[in-house]
């Protein structure tokens, strides 16, 4: 059990601030002085992360939003440049942005982002976006029941990677800063914080604690990969998974860490005689039969196995291999998602049952 | 290519298009910038309002740059309605190269199958320009029909300065009077030292597994047999997923690998891991 007990963060090593809740409202009007400021709002029965126009719209006491964060960094459909009779030009996103209330899974998965597209030859569109971005996460008080980041280390909260992170301490935050941007934009309005004292550190400490209690079950990706590495789970049990899925791409949509995309041109009429041309990106998905498909018609992936188990592959054994982390953060997204309850918290925990014992 | 943006392609001027075939085409480009490649990588081409596609250069680095593009489809298609004189978008090069050491000192062995000359070809002007670093030079180039050979002219040519070239089609007609049937069938003609050799195959996927196969069987060491794969691709640079092939991307750890590198990916993931469905996961 030893593992699991939070472990308190030493003061010295990390700048940290209260705010009390009474101005969180003052500052984040402030920081939308130079940020577009972008923040979870209810939209009937969803929960979406959109441009704040109104501070009082923050719902902060809800599950995880729909779609991922990635979607500021990675969006669902991005221009990429044009092409008219004046040459081309690139249509490169780089407004300044701070995602307010984001979860810790996902600044874990931005971390991982950042590793995948910046590496090689880095991706120019999420480098530009990337660099505007700043996130302030709040640490979950109370996961929700699909959440299984604790057993990754990707949340309920964070020891490093975070730009600012808030705990919730009831009448205040506890806030870190954990980079130097981040520092910078605290200092700005250091007039609203104090230093945090004995008492607010126990607080903390007693909020890890809870949170972390308060995950029921603990799904082992680790385990998942040693039994697949070892020999253990048989294509009988993905062509089950995989006569389950409904080919939706919902889980790769939601997934703060799918990464894949497809590139399209059209064509339009800026004038006459002058055709402009577009390109985008928008996401693409390996649960498609035409994801790989080849000039004149062949599909090299079109039984629908050899996809769903690429998917569990890519996250499992592919992204440790090729990344050093999982290819998942725990969120829990696929598991709401997931009309065919194949996601991943359900195909690790049905492999253990098959495979773990004997 | 511009310096920041590698997805943003630089315009070319198409100096020259030469018919090789019913249904293929070289195109001579020229680009504002001087533009270096290696043998086997390739460039993404594109025409704006159609899309981009992926296309090995088919000139060595001594010459200007050249496509050998194969009509089948969408962007295929629009390139074939281009002539001299208009422009495309080209970005690269991209991808790994042929490697050359495994050949150094020993006999070469390369088998082509339909438009898999066109990646070969400028590794076979390097083993005409640096003969004297490599043993004999074998070519074997197979097609479909004799209406499909390309580069037979350059096939005379290469022949004059030392290659040795078996060339044959899978059906005949009247004007054939070479070799026929699969290309395959003649490497008993190859008389290659096999144990000391390396080999380099290109083609459809059907005839690289079965390339691959015979070689190693004749007894060339899985490193040293090296080919290039295809897949679709959407980006080039190792970030849009298309070109999957178990933990690597052939756009970018490949699209030159080793029969050793692909069995080793096969055992450890078994078959259908990557776009290569069945046939050519079954070694
Ligand atoms: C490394 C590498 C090197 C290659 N070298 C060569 C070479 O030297 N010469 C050569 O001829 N070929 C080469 N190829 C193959 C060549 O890239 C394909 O033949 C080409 O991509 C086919 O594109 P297409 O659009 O003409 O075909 P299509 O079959 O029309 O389309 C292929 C892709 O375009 C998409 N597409 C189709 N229609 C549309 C549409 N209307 N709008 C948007 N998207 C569409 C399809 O979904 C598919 O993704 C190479 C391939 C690779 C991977
Ligand atoms: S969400 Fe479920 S059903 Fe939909 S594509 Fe993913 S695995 Fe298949
Ligand atoms: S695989 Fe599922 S649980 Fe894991 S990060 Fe992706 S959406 Fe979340
Ligand atoms: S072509 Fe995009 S990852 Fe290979």
């Amino acid at each position: 059990m030893k593992k699991n007990m939070p472990v308190p963060i030493k003061t010295e090593a990390v700048k940290e601030w209260v705010l009390d809740k009474n101005h969180l409202s003052y500052w984040l009007r402030q920081l939308r002085k130079d940020f577009e400021l972008v923040a979870p709002l209810r939209e009937r029965n969803d929960i979406v992360l959109k441009r704040i126009d109104r501070i009082h719209e923050i719902a902060l006491d809800c599950p995880a939003s729909i779609p991922s964060p990635k979607e500021f960094l990675f969006p669902q459909f991005e221009p990429m440049l044009t092409k008219g009779t004046d040459g081309i030009s690139d249509l490169r996103d780089g407004s300044k942005r701070v995602i307010f209330g984001v979860r810790s899974c996902d600044v874990s998965a931005v971390n991982l982002l950042d590793k995948f597209y910046l590496s090689g030859i880095a991706d120019p569109y999420y480098e530009s976006r990337r660099k505007n971005t700043l996130f302030i996460s709040l640490v979950c008080n109370v996961p929700d029941g699909t959440c299984f980041c604790a057993g990754l280390g990707t949340g309920p909260y964070l020891k490093t990677g975070y730009d600012i992170q808030l705990y919730d301490l009831g009448d205040r935050y506890l806030l870190q800063a954990g980079s130097k941007d981040a520092e910078r934009l605290v200092g700005r309005h250091r007039f609203l914080m104090r230093k945090p004292s004995k008492t607010d550190h126990e607080d903390q400490y007693e909020a890890q604690a809870s949170s972390k209690a308060m995950f029921a079950e603990r799904i082992s990706l680790e385990g998942a990969r040693q039994m697949i590495t070892d020999g253990k789970v048989a294509d009988d049990f993905w062509q089950d998974v995989a006569e389950r899925c409904f080919e939706c791409g919902g889980c790769v949509y939601e997934c703060p860490l799918c990464t894949c995309f497809s590139v399209i041109d059209r064509k339009y009429n800026a004038g006459p005689a002058d055709e402009q041309v577009e390109r985008s990106r928008l996401w693409d998905a390996c649960m498609f039969k035409g994801f790989t498909g080849m000039a004149g018609g062949a599909l090299p992936a079109e039984k629908r196995i050899l996809r769903t188990k690429r998917w569990f592959y890519h996250k499992l054994i592919y992204y440790p291999e090729t990344l050093g982390a999982f290819g998942c953060t725990g969120c829990g997204r696929c598991t709401i998602t997931c009309p065919g309850k194949i996601d991943m918290a359900s195909v690790v925990h049905r492999m253990g049952n098959e495979y773990s014992k004997g | 290519m511009n310096a920041n943006n590698v997805y943003t392609p630089s315009e070319a001027l198409i100096e020259e298009v030469i018919t090789l075939s019913r249904n293929v085409n070289l195109y001579t480009v020229k680009t504002k910038e001087e533009i270096k490649w290696l043998p086997g990588q390739f460039f993404m081409v594109s025409v704006f309002g159609f899309g981009e596609a992926p296309i090995s250069v088919t000139s060595s680095a001594r010459e200007p740059l050249k496509f050998c593009i194969k009509k089948v489809g969408h962007v295929t298609g629009a390139i074939h309605g281009l002539r001299a004189g208009d422009t495309i978008g080209i970005r690269g090069p991209y991808g790994n190269a042929f490697p050359l050491d495994v050949a150094r000192g020993r006999d070469v062995v390369i088998i082509a199958g339909g438009l898999g000359i066109a990646p070969l070809r400028p590794l076979i002007h390097e083993f005409m320009e640096n003969g004297k670093d490599y043993a004999r030079v074998f070519l074997l180039s197979g097609s479909k029909t004799p209406a499909d050979v390309i580069y037979s002219e350059e096939c005379a040519l290469w022949e004059k300065r030392g290659i040795r070239v078996t060339l044959t089609v899978d059906c005949p007609d009247d004007s054939w009077d070479v070799c026929t049937g699969l290309v395959t069938a003649h490497l008993d003609k190859v008389e290659a030292d096999f144990q000391n050799a390396a080999s380099y195959i290109c083609g459809p996927e059907v005839m690289i597994e079965a390339a691959m196969k015979a070689v190693s069987a004749r007894g060339i060491p899985e490193e040293r047999i090296i080919t290039t794969l295809e897949a679709h691709m959407k980006c080039g640079v190792g970030k849009c997923g298309h070109c999957y092939m178990g933990p690597k991307y052939i756009c970018t750890d490949g699209p030159v690998f080793s029969y050793k590198e692909l069995r080793r990916l096969a055992e450890r993931f078994g078959k259908g891991h990557g776009p290569q469905d069945d046939p050519m996961w079954g070694y």
